[in-house]
């Protein structure tokens, strides 16, 4: 889990372009909305296309995302349980 | 004196009909035309979509085009609907030099560029449709069908184009600039723009239900229409009748996100209000309002708020017609006016089809057609970046008034004075200051980006990471303006852009057509319209004024000035800032070069950002703003006549290295200005879309500055230590757009 988790923070970086990061500054429960990260509902459809393309999951609605993306190791532990590739 | 608007025109084409006709009877019939896909060649076949019921070649037989014509399903469309226009109102190919013509559109000739995109990278197959890809060579392709217009110009602001065309086009017959216009909008579904909705997440795979509890997102449509806006003089003289007035209109910036609606639809509000003010009307004498009503949960959310907010508990009938039609995205504006009027010509409500059950917090639409009779609707029509805007069109023979004086005399005598209080560039030249008057920088490559200073001041590093370089560019420029300028605020916000975010467009074209049309970034997508300028600008300063976008090639910023100077002239705004943006990257250089857009010759290309504050206090201005005027193909002795206007000491050309047109440009300025002394810029700056805006700003620094570098002038046996008192900005460009802008000390 901890590997796909470093992973997994390795790609929002590069998906939602946060230049200055590095996976160490994303703590692994904060919330990556609102507070925490800051991210909006642009970001939250970039992370659906970017599941997609990594993990070859499809979210048809974009309201689901509000749960999965709650904080990296949620997330992780969504595409641990339903990823295809 | 005040006059009326009046609407002696219209013409329609949607997925409802090719024609009037063919529309009243769908509507009165609740008959949509939203069903699956036919003439798109896309994979997405699970979205239904309202697609005009024609082919390309129906269209080019059905409009007599020659096969080896060069055109674009917007333009078709755009032409079918003018043709109608123009018939209705009894307009001829010979009466068309003194009327008009204002087209709004997003995509386009996007149709043909996703088709031939790489072929335009590698080889030289399908060049000749390059030249298309633009807003503004849409809109002259419809028009110069039918022959030559006075003058032309392209708005695009997304969703609200049209809507925005209709209101330019008032303010220009209330300016006396015309006493007949032709605006309106079209635009076609592209795999671009479905794939770019799609990647946003706001397409249903089931028939849209606007303003309903379970709407899930919107189907898109296509089509386009044209509304005749005449004076009351006008159509007495001619003989024409008003098929309805247009009372009222207004423009408001959301000023909340680039593709979301605020939760209580503060630009909607604001438009809605101000058109009722415009027109002196209460709440409660408007029948029924058009919703823009897309079906999306968050806009039908939204535009219920605004529409409580203003009406309280007396909303009136209210319906979407986008059930009928699709989203018809640029051209949803005039087509929607169509409706409206076709209601108030045959007195009924037109329905809000596949409604079932409310939805919270919501409005209760009108589900079912009903008959009505009317007096007054309200017509809105809301884009992304929360361009939002409204029009309220009045029964023709309800007596209608429009405040302020109308003018009827073709020239644009000021009544107001207008002052450039400060403008700032960024360009090939050191960006945000005035280092090029002493030491410029002078390039040997022809093609050069510009110099981009630190953002790290204007944006947050947060904010920053999904902006292209033209928007942050535009953000740095525009907030080093205002700060210059003196004043907090502005009343409007008005930006030119000839290509928009090229950079962004690029790179969503390139992953459409290498990798197919799946798992795009919605990013790239939201940053491909035009708008996203100007709306940017405006979320960031908290701006819910004016707010609109022009892309129509060279005269995109001259465009936007005229739009600030005509509404300053009527005294509805004070200030305003204008903005003049093009980005160019290294590969849609050489896409445009290979057209023969750009690039010919000895040609300098660059980028150009500039912001430009209006104001009609003086403050500590730069020069005054003293005449201004844009002209389409106009003979050798109307440019003359207009040339008497625009005498001035200096001359600054818009000679680019490209020596045909630079000969050219050189004769006309003999002709026209005898002795007056020549300058040039183009060869420090570039040539961009925008580069007239950097034109605009390298004469009011000269003025300010009370002097002229010596390396601005195109004969160097000139070159005196004459302080300079008027300088005119002499722009003349692809398509025979000519503007002048005339500066005073």
């Amino acid at each position: 889990m901890d590997e796909l988790i470093y992973k997994l923070k390795q790609q929002i970086i590069e998906a939602l372009n946060l230049e200055d990061m590095k996976p160490e500054d994303i703590d692994d429960n904060a919330s990556l909305f609102g507070e925490g990260l800051g991210l909006d509902s642009i970001d939250a459809l970039e992370l659906i296309v970017m599941m997609e393309k990594n993990y070859g999951i499809k979210l048809q609605d974009p309201a689901q995302g509000k749960e999965i993306f709650k904080s990296v190791a949620v997330m992780a532990d969504f595409i641990a349980k339903n990823r295809t590739k | 004196m005040t006059s009326p608007i009046l609407i002696t025109g219209r013409g329609v084409v949607s997925a409802i009909g090719r024609n009037k006709a063919e529309t009243l009877d769908a509507l009165l019939n609740n008959r949509s035309g939203v069903g699956p896909l036919v003439y798109l060649k896309t994979e997405h076949k699970e979205f239904p979509v309202g697609e005009v019921k024609m082919s390309n070649e129906e269209m080019r037989k059905h409009l007599n085009i020659n096969d080896k014509d060069i055109t674009t399903r917007t333009a078709l469309m755009g032409m079918m609907a003018l043709d109608e226009a123009l018939k209705d109102a009894r307009l001829t190919t010979d009466m068309l030099p003194e009327v008009g013509f204002i087209s709004g559109t997003t995509v386009g000739g996007m149709d043909m560029s996703e088709q031939y995109y790489l072929d335009y990278i590698s080889n030289d197959n399908h060049k000749e449709y390059i030249k298309v890809h633009d807003c503004g060579s849409c809109s002259e392709m419809t028009a110069e069908h039918f022959g030559k217009f006075a003058f032309m110009t392209t708005l695009s602001t997304a969703c609200s184009s049209a809507a925005n065309a209709i209101i330019l086009g008032a303010n220009m017959l209330r300016r006396g600039e015309a006493e007949i216009v032709v605006v309106g909008g079209s635009e076609c579904i592209t795999k671009f723009h479905l794939n770019g909705f799609n990647s946003l997440m706001i397409l249903d795979t089931k028939p849209c239900r606007p303003f309903d509890a379970t709407r899930a997102g919107l189907n898109l449509g296509e089509g386009a229409a044209y509304l005749v806006l005449e004076t009351e003089e006008s159509a007495k003289r001619r003989g024409v009748k008003a098929q309805a007035i247009l009372s009222g209109y207004g423009n408001a910036c959301d000023a909340f996100h680039q593709t979301a609606s605020s939760p209580d639809g503060e630009g909607a509000y604001r438009a809605m209000k101000e058109a009722l003010e415009l027109a002196d009307i209460q709440p409660s004498e408007i029948g029924y309002i058009n919703a823009h009503g897309t079906g999306t949960p968050n806009n039908d959310l939204s535009e219920s708020h605004a529409v409580m907010r203003l009406f309280g508990d007396n909303v009136p009938p209210m319906s979407s017609t986008k059930p009928f039609t699709g989203h018809t995205t640029s051209a949803s504006g005039s087509i929607e006016a169509v409706f409206c009027i076709l209601a108030l010509q045959h007195g009924f409500l037109p329905a809000n089809l596949n409604w079932s059950q409310p939805m919270d917090d919501g409005i209760v639409p009108v589900h079912q057609s009903v008959k009505k009779e009317l007096k007054h609707v309200l017509c809105n029509a809301f884009g992304f970046g929360g361009n939002d805007s409204s029009l309220l069109i009045s029964r023709a023979k309800v007596p209608a008034t429009v405040e302020g004086p109308t003018q009827h005399n073709g020239t644009s005598t000021s009544s107001a004075t207008v002052y450039i209080l400060s403008a700032k560039q960024i360009s090939v030249q050191q960006p945000l200051c005035e280092d090029w008057m002493m030491q410029p920088i002078e390039y040997q490559a022809y093609f050069n980006r510009s110099i981009d200073p630190s953002f790290k001041e204007y944006i947050s590093p947060i904010e920053a990471r999904r902006m292209g370089k033209i928007l942050k560019r535009a953000l740095a420029t525009s907030k080093e303006a205002l700060k210059a300028s003196g004043l907090n605020s502005v009343d409007a916000i008005i930006t030119g852009t000839g290509y928009g975010c090229i950079e962004n467009t690029e790179i969503f074209l390139d992953a459409l057509s290498k990798e197919g049309e799946q798992m795009l970034s919605p990013t790239y997508f939201m940053q491909s319209t035009h708008n996203t300028i100007s709306s940017l600008v405006a979320i960031q300063l908290k701006n819910h004024g004016y707010n609109v976008t022009y892309a129509h090639k060279g005269i995109s910023f001259d465009s936007a000035l005229q739009d600030a100077w005509l509404q300053m002239q009527l005294g509805k705004i004070h200030s305003a800032l204008v903005g003049g943006h093009d980005e160019m990257t290294e590969t849609f250089y050489n896409i445009l070069k290979k057209g023969g857009v750009m690039g010919q010759d000895k040609e300098m290309c660059g980028e150009a950002a500039v912001s430009v504050v209006l104001g009609t206090e003086k403050h500590d201005s730069l020069c005054k703003l003293v005449n201004f005027k844009m002209l389409h193909k106009p003979s050798a002795e109307t440019l003359k006549v207009i040339a008497k206007d625009f005498q001035a000491d200096y001359i600054l050309t818009g000679i680019s290295g490209n020596h045909k047109s630079d000969e050219a440009y050189l004769t006309e300025c003999k002709e026209l200005f005898g002795s007056s002394i020549l300058l040039k810029y183009k060869h420090l700056f570039g040539e961009s879309f925008t580069s007239s805006g950097i034109g605009l700003y390298v004469a009011a620094q000269c003025l300010k500055a009370g002097n002229i570098p010596a390396h601005l002038f195109v004969n160097k046996d000139e070159i005196k230590g004459k302080k300079p008192s008027k300088i005119l900005i002499f722009n003349h460009t692809d398509g025979n757009n000519y503007s002048l802008t005339l500066l005073e000390a």
